[in-house]
């Protein structure tokens, strides 16, 4: 007879044991989320009273409300540019982790080729895209592409420099492995050189993706070409402060959600790199 | 039919050759404190079937000698001096690296020609598993690389680590990764099993454990293998036959039948035979004329 309860009891102990854990986790996320967002809510709530109290003048500061009626007015307008920015730094991000991971394994390769490669990705890194920019419509006009080529330009050396340091960050006893069992370069690249590099291609991603946004924001504010850049110079010539103030707050809620997406893959696919520490 | 007849003499001498033939071996390579002279007319032969340990002082090349004849590293000697001027001829040297690679031989074939016929296996102090995947999917990745179908469950069976399977390397302690780490190399169904200090980086519990296990499915197996080493009870309790090698550059000083029966187990090691043995050992490597 117990050997027929004990299963039960042992389910109603293992549902019993999930429930404190789900406790404890709810408990510790709120001991980590709880401050931070207490902290803002106070800042809101002084800015909104600082504002009311002192009646400062709107086109100066806006209070919190009124920025946020900006968006709740035309939240299409805001949903609209923010999706042609994404699009215009995910693509160009897409470029640049392409481009750059190709020549890595050709500089991770060749030291020659690293040499030869090194200073031009390095001008290139140097070059101040703002002063470039005009150079860009004149070749390609207006649209995407212009837009693209600059978030792609902005987070091209990150990528390079850490996907060819990540390709030569092998561990030797696993590649002289692999190397007795006669793994061609090709087998060496796929199974060990390119999942041994992931942690720094991660670690590239983290600085790459805000840097992206800021590329694709600082090209549309130069072209005046759709996008977030172009909703903040039309609001910035109306004096319309409530507008730029809520331009800001969706760039900033972008920004955490990327990087929160990518914190959240990189945990998934790294579960085995002591950077995410633990399985 | 001659073609066949060719075939079955090569096969027959190949059968003849010993498992790994190292005659003459030196080699030199640049570090940043200037060239080091690593290895200086080594010879060791491993039969066919033998356990052979290499012994020697740390740093005197036997890791080097142990690359060589895994074809992962091409002998490189001394830079011939040029008999009039005395200086090095540097083209001269080049031809000499290139035909220094008969110096090491494995089953009568160049080291390079082993590996791509995936006769070796390789364990090393680090085991250098991929940590992003599973015991059994490492395991199971050399048997892709070597093309060969194999059991891989019954090999993790066999080294004891069955149960740890789906477990990723991360999880394991460094005795248990050490285990994968020899299913890996044996996966393939080596002819020439290198071993390079595979327990010198286990504590002494684990690396107790493990020397036993070794040593059953050495008996079991009976594959060839050339075992580096620093610790003279773990050569004298595994071998056959044990070469004592001196400091850099690397010389084989003697080599050491041990005629100890097999099955052989931890108990010998309080036995006088043994004791003698490991005497004879530190004799030769302090430099006694104790060469038998």
């Amino acid at each position: 007879m117990s050997e027929v309860a004990r299963p039960a009891e042992a389910r109603g102990a293992r549902a019993r044991a999930r429930a404190r854990d789900a406790a404890r986790q709810g408990a510790a996320l709120a001991r980590l989320v709880g401050p931070p967002v207490l902290a803002l809510a106070l800042l809101l709530a002084a800015w909104e009273a600082w504002v009311r109290l002192k009646d400062v003048r709107a086109y100066l500061l806006p209070a919190p409300s009124a920025v946020g009626r900006a968006l709740a007015d035309e939240p299409g307008r805001y949903l609209e540019a923010a999706s042609a920015t994404l699009v215009a730094a995910m693509g160009g991000l897409l470029i640049a982790t392409t481009i750059a991971l190709v020549l890595a394994i050709a500089m991770a390769h060749s030291r020659a080729v690293e040499r030869a490669l090194y200073p031009p990705a390095l001008l290139l890194k140097l070059t101040p895209i703002v002063a470039v920019y005009p150079l860009f419509t004149i070749w390609f006009g207006f649209g995407l592409w212009p837009k693209m080529l600059v978030a792609a330009l902005i987070t091209f050396f990150p990528t390079l420099v850490n996907a060819v340091v990540g390709l030569r960050s092998v561990d030797p006893a696993a590649l002289d492995a692999l190397r007795a069992l006669d793994a061609s370069p090709a087998q060496l690249l796929w199974r060990l050189r390119l999942p041994s590099s992931l942690p720094y291609l991660f670690a590239a991603l983290r600085i790459s993706v805000p840097l992206a946004l800021i590329g694709a924001v600082v090209a549309e504010f130069l072209s005046g070409d759709g996008g977030m850049g172009q909703l903040i110079l039309i609001a910035n010539g109306d004096l319309d402060t409530a507008t730029l103030f809520a331009a800001v707050a969706v760039l900033v809620t972008m920004g955490v959600t990327l990087t929160a997406v990518l914190a959240y893959s990189e945990r998934r696919v790294l579960f085995w790199h002591a950077s995410t520490s633990g399985v | 039919m001659t073609r066949a007849a060719t075939a079955e003499q090569e096969i027959a001498a190949q059968r003849d050759a010993p498992a790994l033939a190292v005659r003459a071996l030196s080699h030199r390579y640049a570090s940043p404190a200037g060239e080091v002279h690593a290895l200086d007319g080594a010879a060791l032969e491993v039969g066919a079937g033998e356990f052979v340990s290499l012994v020697g002082p740390s740093g005197c090349g036997k890791t080097t000698l142990l690359r060589i004849a895994a074809g992962l590293l091409d002998a490189r000697p001394a830079e011939p001096r040029h008999p009039l001027s005395g200086r090095s001829g540097s083209h001269t040297g080049r031809a000499e690296r290139s035909s220094s690679g008969t110096l090491a031989l494995v089953f009568g074939e160049q080291p390079a020609h082993a590996r791509r016929e995936h006769w070796l296996g390789l364990v090393q102090q680090e085991p250098g598993l991929l940590p992003w995947l599973s015991v059994e999917r490492n395991v199971r990745l050399a048997a892709e690389l070597a093309g060969v179908r194999a059991d891989v469950h019954a090999l993790l069976e066999r080294v004891g680590i069955a149960e740890f399977a789906r477990h990723h390397p991360g999880e394991l302690s460094g005795g248990m990764r050490q285990r994968v780490a020899l299913a890996r190399a044996l996966v393939h169904g080596p002819r020439l099993l290198l071993m390079d200090e595979p327990l010198g980086a286990l504590d002494e519990l684990s690396r107790e454990a493990l020397r036993l296990e070794l040593l059953r499915l050495w008996e079991r197996d009976r594959v060839s293998v050339l075992f580096v080493t620093h610790s003279i009870r773990e050569a004298v309790l595994l071998s056959d036959r044990i070469s004592v090698m001196s400091e850099r550059p690397g010389r084989v000083l003697a080599e050491l039948p041990v005629d100890m029966p097999r099955p052989r187990g931890e108990e010998l090691v309080a036995t006088p035979e043994f004791l003698r043995l490991e005497d004879a050992v530190r004799a030769v490597l302090r430099g006694d004329s104790a060469r038998p």
